[in-house]
């Protein structure tokens, strides 16, 4: 269970990224963020994993807080966290599957992982990891070598490597082609039902958010405007959260969707 | 016509011309001329260098045709170059290695270990490498293990440099994917860093290397090792024939050592 209490976000500069914001998400749950740029939403996702410090306020999970923890708890809490990014964020000139090995990096043990030595069993969850999402035949292409969507999955598999309990991704569809955003969704998507891991993604496309979000929460301005089930959102709802009348830019388009 | 008859939107005025470039030529022009005037720098004019130029004619005629039955006397010297740099290189390219992560804000624990480790290589690369030698010299007698000390120091300096802006400008994803995993600092850099910088070290370290070699034949004059020392008895002696030789071989080795570094360097990018 993640929680966050009265947690507030202020950028060195002044902005306030996150208001206050009390929301909690049990174990297990598909969570889709929507909302405009600059609404928060990635430094929502930030506060869950530490990278972005809170202000005041506190995020738990499973009741340990994130804001006090100490550098190691810290990268504890992290290590039981996957993180999916919108450029994915691959080390573009070594292999795929060193890629995925930095998800095994926490308990690999120091001086083996300098030296890549890396013990049987992590090269295995690695591998697995590739299998999951179907790529793993490409574990030691260079991750250079591959291709937008194929990245996206290199990313996924390094975050399932981790054998976390939680996943986050920022806007992981946002760099990709409409075909391939439902795959990388889908992917996902059983990731959340197979593996049960609570799974928490921004986007910013609405009817990629309804397909794919058990619950949706909407942000503006850095507060929660809206909460509540992907089929109960609705275009009004939707419009309350954008502040404007929504336009073909806010849809992916291309019908094709997911079961 | 279409572009005569296109509706014209308000153009933006154009914003004031800076003066900084034309007073920043102005300023460079002044001491170019404070260097070079009669009154307060060297006196220097371009037609007396070609002039005097000629004079020099006399002597350099001595150096053709070069003597080589000197050769088999510049080989072990030669080789002293090479090994001395060879030594120099891998040390001093290891230890800039942690050094140059220490000196880039990207990969700096914090701030109060990049700016010390930042002022030490400032004042590391202050004294050129001539100097470290006589030092060194001075301290360990004469030899090459004062020139290899010298190079060492000179190589951390030059790779350290370099490499650390290299780091700096490295593509931060691949970092904060890795922290986020919940790896340490130096697994972050082993993992993230270092794979982004890898083609770049190798390359300044071969660099380095050249330079190196260079750099020899200038150390082994102040008594620090390698064909230096031969350079400057044939120098003593004006036996600029033999002199023209050691020239001749300085010249091949570095092309040599460039070629391979050409060689290796596409293989790594």
């Amino acid at each position: 269970m993640i929680r966050f209490e009265n947690a507030s976000v202020t950028y060195p500069g002044g902005v306030h990224a996150l208001k206050d914001l009390t929301l909690q998400i049990p174990d297990g749950q598909m969570m889709v963020i929507v909302g405009l740029s600059g609404a928060g939403k990635s430094t929502l996702i930030r506060a869950i994993n530490g990278l972005v410090p809170l202000s005041s306020g506190d995020v738990l999970i499973d009741d340990v807080s994130v804001r006090h923890a100490k550098p190691k708890q810290l990268r504890e809490i992290r290590s039981r966290i996957g993180m999916i990014f919108q450029t994915f964020n691959l080390v573009n000139r070594t292999t795929v599957l060193n890629n995925v090995l930095m998800g095994r990096l926490h308990g690999a043990g120091t001086l083996r992982s300098l030296l890549a030595w890396y013990k049987p069993e992590d090269v295995e969850i690695a591998m697995r990891a590739l299998e999951r999402v179907g790529i793993v035949e490409k574990a030691y292409v260079r991750a250079s070598n591959l291709s937008g969507g194929q990245q996206q999955r290199v990313g996924i598999a390094r975050a399932l490597a981790q054998e976390p309990k939680i996943i986050l991704a920022d806007e992981p569809v946002a760099s990709l082609d409409p075909p391939t955003s439902h795959v990388v969704m889908r992917d996902l998507q059983r990731i959340n039902r197979e593996l049960n891991m609570t799974t928490i993604v921004n986007l910013h496309f609405l009817d990629l958010a309804k397909v794919y979000g058990e619950r949706i929460i909407g942000m503006r301005a850095g507060e929660l405007v809206y909460d509540g089930t992907g089929a109960q959102a609705d275009e009004h709802v939707f419009r309350d959260i954008y502040g404007r009348s929504l336009t073909a830019d806010d849809m992916l388009g291309e019908a094709a969707a997911a079961g | 016509m279409t572009a005569a008859t296109a509706p014209r939107t308000a153009r933006p005025s154009r914003p004031p011309r800076s003066l900084i470039g034309p007073l920043a030529l102005l300023i460079f022009a002044a001491i170019t001329w404070w260097a070079a005037s009669e009154e307060f720098g060297l006196n220097f004019d371009v037609p007396r260098l070609f002039t005097n130029l000629t004079r020099g004619a006399g002597i350099l005629a001595e150096f053709w045709p070069p003597d080589f039955s000197v050769l088999p006397r510049t080989v072990g010297p030669m080789l002293e170059t090479v090994q001395m740099a060879i030594i120099a290189s891998l040390i001093g390219c290891a230890l800039a290695l942690p050094i140059a992560f220490l000196a880039s804000r990207v990969t700096s624990p914090n701030l109060t270990t990049y700016v010390i480790d930042r002022g030490v290589l400032s004042v590391v690369r202050a004294l050129p490498d001539v100097l470290y030698a006589l030092i060194f010299v001075a301290a360990l007698s004469i030899g090459p293990l004062p020139g290899i000390l010298a190079l060492i120091l000179f190589n951390i300096a030059v790779v350290a440099k370099l490499l650390s802006e290299t780091v700096d400008g490295v593509d931060r994803g691949p970092i904060e994917a890795a922290r986020a995993t919940g790896a340490g600092r130096l697994l972050t850099v082993r993992w993230a860093v270092l794979p982004q910088v890898l083609p770049h070290y190798v390359a300044y370290s071969l660099y380095a290397f050249e330079l190196n070699i260079r750099a020899s034949a200038v150390l082994g004059i102040v008594g620090a090792g390698g064909i230096g020392n031969l350079i400057n008895e044939f120098r003593r002696f004006f036996q600029y024939d033999a002199l023209a030789v050691v020239v001749l071989e300085i010249l091949v080795l570095v092309i040599i050592v460039e070629w391979i570094s050409i060689w290796l360097r596409r293989r790594l990018v």
